[in-house]
């Protein structure tokens, strides 16, 4: 796994976690008074 | 309980003690014991990181704290994924292509025998501590329910565990590790089913009670020392957990060590920087619909039945009144306060300490399920219990043998005679965990006592590692850095106590770094091999 591998890997698995992230701030914002 | 659950749990451990076995093909050399010859998938490597990590603890614990304290413990993973992809660039190529047998094996090579030795005692010291605990969780409350013998309950969960570990070393254990992954998830989404079928509400007003009782709230974006559900904690103290965790601890590098090649190793860590934090979500969200199938059902004063009936007996007219205020009132708060004065009841008439966080899903589980899904579910337990327990056997057994036994007391021994005593190193720290999980039952909120156990060396063995990768240090920096390190943490934890034990990982690692570097400057060069380059 090069640089360039490893930063694939980590925009990728990133963006995943931002997704799931992003959800749980949804459930949170929406739900939570 | 209803009978077809017993059979359906028995069933599984009769399945996977036989699947186990049935892997074993291949494991008459030490390489095929310990590390499946190296020919393992990605994938199957990675199901094993993420079972071995995921523990009954996981399936009572964690739940049980989703139906009292919501969301926020999903933080502490938040530094996970960035340490997955941190130690595929770092860690996983130096262990994998330098053919170990366990991480600490290479510091000697790096460094010198004492910092091998030293970080392999802690490992053995710590992991057999946590082995125990694990098996004391899940054990504990299955004692409380069916009103079992604990050393029945310890048995039921060591035993399988033992056998198939024993038998079959890693190449079982990563096998058995897949198929019981499936069950678990498969019993966390069967019971979110169930529970979105039972309660009576939309799924709309079922999130909007779990939020306006703060079940949903997820984000704390304070920075706090002492507060280890943070934000700031789960990214920061988190991501030094976890590179500690992962790339220091055998029971985890004995899984990615097995992989085929250095690229599969790494891919089978990405399995869990992906599905990590989406799976324990999933597991809290089971415990806050749990608290939200309670506010529509008449809900347990308290959840360890033991102590239910111990209370009921001792004094009934007090429990019948507290009984019939809870179930009489619809304000959170007063029915909070009402089973929080039952809870020091318990604690009082019992003697025993009255959290009864753990009890809270197994107690659904009875109560609620329907026939077999029960028994399907009381099966995923144990098999988290196994998974972890298996791989730490194998990982613990690894480094007596590889660490101790080969290298300071029979350096020549044939594979054969090795196998012996692997086999029966796995037998003994077997036994040893069912004995310190028999023990361990006083311990406090199990959760905190696993993770504990390892925060005291975690991050110092992480700065050693860290410091192999740096040219200028040597096995005097590395030794002494090692001994600051923990040193430091104590420190730490005796001194301000309400630090919270993510950071220690951080001040750990930290300090062996900094004090290993400044005696490597002021000493000679003592290492007798070449310094820290990615072997060839």
């Amino acid at each position: 796994m090069g640089q360039s591998t490893f930063k694939k890997n980590l925009v990728r698995v990133m963006a995943v976690q931002v997704v799931t992230l992003l959800l749980l701030y949804y459930l949170q914002y929406i739900f939570t008074p | 309980m209803h009978p077809l659950n017993w059979v359906i749990i028995i069933g599984w451990l009769s399945y996977v003690v036989y699947h186990g076995i049935s892997r074993s093909k291949g494991t008459k050399e030490l390489e095929g014991y310990f590390l499946a010859n190296r020919s393992l998938p990605w994938w199957a490597v990675g199901l094993s990181v993420m079972a071995t990590q995921l523990s009954a603890v996981t399936m009572i614990g964690t739940t049980g704290q989703g139906a009292t304290d919501g969301m926020r413990f999903v933080q502490f993973y938040f530094g996970l994924p960035l340490a997955m992809v941190i130690l595929g660039v770092t860690l996983v190529p130096f262990l994998h292509r330098a053919k170990v047998y366990t991480a600490y094996e290479y510091l000697e090579r790096r460094f010198n025998p004492q910092t091998r030795s030293l970080t392999a005692f802690l490992f053995l010291v710590s992991r057999a501590m946590s082995c125990g605990t694990i098996i004391s969780a899940p054990a504990v409350v299955f004692s409380a329910i069916f009103g079992w013998n604990l050393w029945w309950c310890v048995a039921l969960i060591g035993v399988p565990a033992i056998i198939y570990s024993m038998i079959g070393g890693v190449q079982a254990v990563t096998w058995v590790d897949v198929k019981q992954m499936f069950l678990i998830v498969g019993a966390l989404i069967a019971v979110v089913i169930t529970l979105l079928v039972k309660i009576p509400a939309s799924p709309h007003d079922m999130f909007v009670t779990a939020g306006q009782a703060g079940r949903l709230r997820v984000y704390d974006f304070s920075f706090s020392l002492t507060n280890t559900y943070t934000f700031w904690s789960g990214l920061i103290g988190g991501t030094f957990l976890m590179l500690s965790y992962f790339g220091t601890d055998q029971s985890q590098v004995q899984r990615y060590l097995s992989a085929k090649s250095v690229d599969e190793a790494r891919s089978s860590l990405l399995i869990s920087a992906y599905w990590k934090i989406p799976l324990q979500a999933l597991v809290l969200l089971v415990g806050v619909l749990v608290f939200v199938f309670y506010q529509y059902h008449r809900a347990p004063l308290l959840y360890n039945p033991a102590h239910e009936r111990m209370v009921q007996a001792a004094d009934p007219e007090t429990y019948a009144q507290m009984r019939t205020l809870y179930d009489t009132s619809h304000v959170l708060i007063q029915r909070e306060a009402i089973r929080a004065q039952a809870l020091q009841m318990a604690a009082r008439i019992t003697g025993e300490p009255s959290n009864d966080v753990n009890y809270i899903i197994p107690r659904f589980v009875i109560d609620e399920l329907p026939i077999g899904l029960a028994g399907i579910f009381i099966a995923a337990v144990i098999a988290a219990a196994m998974n972890a327990i298996s791989g730490e056997l194998t990982s613990l057994s690894t480094a007596s043998v590889i660490d101790f036994y080969r290298r300071w007391v029979r350096a020549d021994a044939p594979d054969a005679h090795l196998l012996i005593v692997s086999r029966s190193a796995t037998v003994f720290w077997g036994l040893f965990a069912c004995v310190v999980a028999r023990y361990a039952v006083g311990l406090g909120s199990l959760i905190t006592v696993v993770n504990r156990f390892g925060s005291f060396f975690y991050g110092s063995i992480l700065g050693v590692f860290l410091l192999a990768m740096i040219k200028r240090a040597n096995g005097a920096g590395a030794f002494v850095g090692l001994i600051a390190g923990m040193v430091a943490v104590g420190a730490v934890n005796f001194g301000a106590p309400k630090v919270s034990f993510l950071w220690h990982n951080v001040i750990g690692a930290v300090v062996v770094v900094v004090v290993g570097l400044a005696i490597s400057a002021v000493t000679k060069p003592s290492n007798p091999v070449a310094p820290a380059r990615q072997p060839a």
